[in-house]
């Protein structure tokens, strides 16, 4: 329901914006807001200065608050799941769609990558269980960083030397500045064992 | 409605990073060093995630 709201409400707004420029500028300041923060919060746990995040620990505590009931404690943690993961896909089949003129195929991509994700979390869940978590977000913070850095100066004018190859750099950029701080944080740890 | 807001936005903190990463990005890009502002940007951003992951 939230999310149909925000798309039809997104959907209105973006027909309004016919530069395509703005649009980058908008979502690429999205991209760094989510980038920045998981980098912050992966830079932390991976050099110990936050407890690694613990999914079935933070249920257990939800659980355990008298106020709170099972029922209520399962639909208040996958509420916040699909309202953040919900949030990236609705931010590209909007503005991408709305604006090329093709809602209705951006949004038809949208579900068919839905399916071949869920085919290949369903098939790959085993060997993808052993990689930690802090290691996932690290990674896709440098990307998400990339295309948000890449799109706002690129929005403003700037001309990228090196074309789109460009988001490789940043990305190796980012990657190497998160490892640098995890050592910077805590020497005494290898960055590469904790991330 | 605050929650919902710090989902889609992030708290003050990540806020002022990005908004003080831009600005500075766009005093490099209107200065005689704009061909900096490729670097500009992405070291503003690691310097902001230090900070975020310190707070």
């Amino acid at each position: 329901m939230v999310l149909a709201t925000l798309t039809a409400g997104a959907s209105f707004l973006l027909t309004r914006i016919h530069d395509l420029v703005i649009l980058q500028f908008i979502i690429g300041v999205f991209l760094t807001l989510f980038g920045v923060r998981w980098l912050g919060k992966a830079v932390a746990r991976g050099a110990g200065l936050k407890k690694l995040h613990d999914e079935t620990a933070e249920f257990a505590a939800l659980q355990a608050r008298a106020d709170i009931h099972d029922v209520r404690a399962a639909w208040l943690i996958a509420f916040n799941g699909m309202l953040l993961e919900g949030l990236e896909v609705w931010l590209i089949v909007v503005t991408l769609g709305v604006q090329t003129g093709h809602l209705t195929s951006a949004a038809g991509a949208a579900l068919a990558a839905l399916a071949v994700v869920a085919g290949a979390g369903f098939s790959l869940r085993r060997p993808l269980s052993k990689v930690p978590e802090n290691s996932i977000k690290f990674t896709v913070s440098a990307a998400l960083l990339s295309f948000g850095t890449y799109w706002i100066l690129e929005a403003l004018g700037y001309h990228w030397p090196l074309g789109d190859a460009a988001l490789l750099a940043l990305f190796g950029l980012y990657v190497m500045g998160g490892l640098g701080l995890i050592r910077l944080y805590n020497p005494r740890q290898a960055a590469m064992k904790v991330i | 409605m605050q929650g919902f807001f710090k989902t889609l936005f992030g708290d003050k903190r990540t806020l002022a990073v990005a908004g003080l990463s831009i600005l500075v990005t766009l005093g490099v890009l209107h200065s005689p060093a704009a061909s900096m502002a490729g670097l500009a940007l992405p070291l503003c951003l690691v310097a902001g995630a230090a900070y975020l992951a310190k707070h």
